[in-house]
């Protein structure tokens, strides 16, 4: 493998949300110097004087080789490799600043999972839109930034048609703790990783009615069926839907409170609206829009997709959960399990 | 009008010897190199000439090195291989006659001019009006002095190539070069012409990677060369009659490569510009035969054919006297330029990001600051660069009547037979009519939802599309449907107009498929008229 920095410079992190800080702290951790762009200058200042991030990812000690900057154009400067890690909704007015200072030999890879409202993009094709860029990619797993951070265990997939980018996100990130495989079908782990916040939310519905393994169960492997539907009508490879970014990112999600979309789907199961939920969390659970996106891509497309539905019917007519439930469980159009 | 195209003549020991260095580099690293590639060159050759049933030298030659190549020194090995490269790199190579350029320059004009009878002697330069060439066309003139330009247009006539040389005659540009099925040169005529302006020959009976690599390196060459190049990155003639919407970029994917070659070697002009470039014909000579093999869905396998309109003079003709007779033109329209991976360029030449930022193209391919090839890659920026011109072809195809009409035809056909598939709708009884105002109302239907598309930049019209009211341009398209091909499309009879030719609507149809026309159409069975 190659030194540290010999090749691209800095590694550089947009985002100063956990998944970016873990990110950044992954790449400090083996050996880069890390340049990471948040938009808050108090929280920058505040990042690089204690080495915590202590708004997104609190008691976590951080590399004094991170350093947290507000000015993007650095980071096209000085940085090969760029983690883009900002929220779906955000990443194309970033990148479209961004995008001033890069050219063709950058290396972009995001980590964001999420459909961009209205358009039903996914975020390499902003990426594309919005910068001279060719060499893309994205990150995605079942990885919760905090048990990252801690340096558990765990693993991710980088996706790209560049072995480039590739081979650079798995020198940058790869360590004792973490894993990353590579996998040339794009579309298929941004889908995978776009979709499965629908599921987080259902699963922590699931969760907040009091199911137990059972229902889990069910909701997975017909969650994952589904999504493969939607990924295959797309262009994507079947197969990668069981891998790391697909079932592997699932698994995670149906399993941990931690997540945001899980927690959402908990809230609904109490009885609250979504507006009170929005007001009660600070950091967006992206699969609130994921669902709505999703929802109506699969409607034009006659694409069917009976948990998104669920979800929708939860998040946007105020369906009871219980009721929603009942429907799901008598539905009779997919008498086989692989049809 | 300086190209090096002038001199390929004096070049050509260059290209060749070039061409034949670089194939041996990379293929001889080892004396297992040398034998594997005779190899494999003489399994297909002789797989290729038994197949052909010609118990011929050719391949008694083949089976003769394939027999004794065990028994052979290493250095026969390489000088054999070397010969094989060589007399490919020689096949391939092209020609070009000053003479020959000059003669056809002055002919091929008159020549379509004499065809087009009623006004030649009366409208000076006739042609020029019926063949409009337009677009971005200073901008092509400007980047064929900046660097080596390629032009990339739909295919769908084997009259492309000749149609294409005009307009860049026309245009006071120097001729293009581009590969040319070797089976085009059989035809004496055109093989003339092609032998001397430039054209150089593809064996498209040859499908093994010493013959196809030799091929690019050829390609490559010339792009590096200077060589302005024509690629029909359909790669074969749109059977279907529709905008090509997958490219297969073999050759043209060698931009990339030539374009590294350019920045190692300190090139002074390294850069290379693409032009989607669309030609829109009302009628298309080899109509019917595109789509019967279309639909025959054998196009693939019948990769050549030899007996079709291009091949009989008379068809020409009569192909001539039909286009050139009426109104309406032929359009070659010239997209917005590209540089190599599909960024758009500026009038300048200077490579623009998707939001109009300039971005330097070296930057594509440097590595650690180096100018590096990287075959992976670069495939992926041809393929990026194919999306581009898709693009290109999408926005600049030019709808013209019998498109326009054909369209709503058929269409009109699908929906009021909703349970049929194109299959069964060509067996339909030549009875099958839609009465003229019906088909008035719906034709101005279409034509509204072209202009929205037109104004949004999606495609083009034509005048008479554009402005005409719906009764001309019903009966333009009627005077071509009733003018070229063998049988009729439509037979006019009272109010009603009888689809006479289902498959050839098909075929004129499906140039307008892609841009989600077809919703204008909701299924209804209340409309068939059948017989008056």
């Amino acid at each position: 493998m190659a030194q540290p920095n010999d090749d691209f410079g800095p590694v550089g992190v947009l985002g100063g949300g956990s998944w970016g800080t873990s990110l950044a702290q992954l790449a400090a951790t083996n050996g880069f110097r890390v340049i990471q762009w948040m938009r808050d200058a108090k929280r920058a200042d505040e990042q690089n004087r204690c080495h915590e991030n202590r708004t997104y990812l609190p008691d976590i000690p951080l590399s004094p080789a991170i350093e947290a900057i507000t000015d993007l154009q650095r980071v096209g400067q000085e940085c090969r490799l760029i983690l883009v890690v900002v929220p779906s909704q955000s990443l194309r007015s970033v990148l479209y600043e961004l995008g001033a200072h890069l050219d063709g030999g950058h290396l972009l890879v995001h980590g964001v999972k999420g459909l961009e409202t209205g358009t039903f993009k996914r975020m390499s094709e902003i990426l594309r839109e919005e910068t001279p860029c060719r060499q893309l990619g994205v990150l995605s797993g079942p990885n919760l930034a905090r048990e990252v951070a801690m340096g558990q265990p765990s693993a991710s997939v980088v996706a790209s048609r560049y072995e480039a980018v590739i081979e650079a996100t798995r020198v940058a990130l790869t360590g004792p703790t973490f894993r990353v495989y590579g996998n040339a079908d794009l579309v298929g782990v941004e889908i995978g990783g776009a979709l499965k916040n629908i599921l987080a939310i259902a699963s922590g519905v699931v969760y907040g009615l009091g199911f137990g393994d059972n229902t889990k169960a069910l909701l997975l492997t017909r969650g994952i069926a589904e999504i493969a539907r939607l990924g295959s009508h797309l262009g994507a490879n079947a197969s990668t839907f069981s891998g790391l970014s697909g079932i592997g990112d699932l698994v995670a999600t149906c399993f941990s409170p931690l997540s945001r979309n899980f927690q959402v789907g908990q809230k609904l199961a109490q009885g609250q609206s979504l507006t009170t939920i929005a007001h009660s969390m600070h950091q967006v659970a992206e699969g609130v829009k994921t669902t709505l996106s999703v929802y109506e891509y699969a409607q034009r497309q006659s694409i069917d997709m009976p948990i998104t539905e669920a979800v929708y019917r939860m998040l946007y007519e105020q369906a009871k959960p219980a009721e929603v439930l009942k429907d799901l469980m008598s539905i009779t159009r997919f008498p086989y399990e692989h049809s | 009008m300086d190209s090096p195209i002038f001199r390929l003549n004096a070049d050509r020991t260059r290209l060749v010897d070039t061409v034949v260095q670089r194939i041996l580099a990379t293929k001889t690293r080892s004396a297992a190199d040398v034998e594997f590639w005779l190899n494999d060159t003489a399994f297909w050759e002789i797989a290729r000439l038994e197949a052909d049933g010609s118990a011929s030298s050719q391949l008694r030659d083949w089976l003769d090195l394939y027999r004794t190549l065990g028994r052979k020194q290493d250095t026969e090995k390489a000088a054999l291989l070397r010969s094989v490269v060589t007399g490919y790199a020689r096949d391939i190579v092209g020609n070009f006659n000053p003479q020959v350029y000059r003669l056809a320059s002055r002919l091929i004009p008159k020549g379509l001019s004499l065809l087009y009878r009623r006004q030649a002697l009366q409208v000076a330069g006739g042609l020029d009006h019926r063949i409009t060439i337009q677009g971005h066309i200073d901008t092509l003139r400007k980047l064929c002095e900046q660097g080596t330009v390629i032009l990339m247009p739909t295919h769908s006539s084997n009259l492309d190539s000749i149609l294409v040389g005009y307009a860049l005659d026309r245009l006071g540009l120097p001729p293009f070069t581009y590969g040319a099925g070797k089976n085009l040169f059989g035809n004496r005529f055109i093989g003339y012409f092609m032998h001397n302006l430039g054209a150089y020959k593809v064996d498209r009976r040859l499908r093994h990677d010493l013959y196809k690599d030799t091929l690019k390196a050829y390609s490559t060459l010339l792009l590096e060369s200077g060589y302005h190049s024509l690629f029909f990155p359909g790669g074969t003639r749109s059977r279907s009659g529709s905008v090509e919407k997958k490219l297969k970029l073999g050759l043209a994917g060698t931009g990339v490569t030539a374009y590294v070659n350019n920045l190692i070697a300190g090139s002074a002009k390294p850069n290379l510009y693409v032009f989607p470039v669309t030609i829109n014909y009302p009628l298309v000579l080899e109509g019917a035969s595109q789509i019967d093999d279309y639909l025959k869905a054998v196009g693939r396998s019948r990769y050549i054919i030899e007996d079709d309109e291009f091949s009989r003079l008379a068809v020409i003709w009569k192909y001539f006297q039909a286009v050139l007779n009426f109104e309406g033109k032929v359009f070659l329209q010239v997209g917005a330029p590209l540089d190599i991976f599909g960024n758009p360029v500026d009038d300048e030449g200077r490579s623009l990001d998707p939001r109009g930022r300039l971005v330097d193209p070296r930057s594509y391919v440097r590595v650690r600051g180096v100018p590096t090839h990287d075959r992976r890659r670069d495939e992926e920026y041809a393929r990026e660069l194919g999306v581009s011109v898709l693009d290109g072809f999408a926005r600049n195809n030019v709808v013209l009547c019998t498109n326009l009409v054909a369209f709503v035809m058929f269409r009109w056909l699908v929906a009021t037979h909703p349970n049929l598939d194109v299959y069964h709708l060509i067996r339909l009884p030549g009875d099958t009519a839609i009465l003229r105002g019906e088909l008035t109302r719906l034709v101005e239907r279409v034509r509204d939802q072209l202009l929205k598309l037109h104004h949004q930049g999606r495609l083009l019209l034509s005048p008479t599309v554009q402005t005409a009211d719906v009764t001309e341009i019903l009966n333009t398209a009627f005077e071509y449907f009733r003018a070229y091909h063998t049988r009729h499309l439509v037979a006019l009879v009272g109010e009603a107009v009888h689809l006479q030719d289902v498959k050839l609507l098909f075929y004129y149809h499906n140039r307008l498929s892609g841009y989600g026309l077809e919703n204008l159409f909701p299924a209804d069975r209340s409309h068939t008229v059948k017989g008056t």
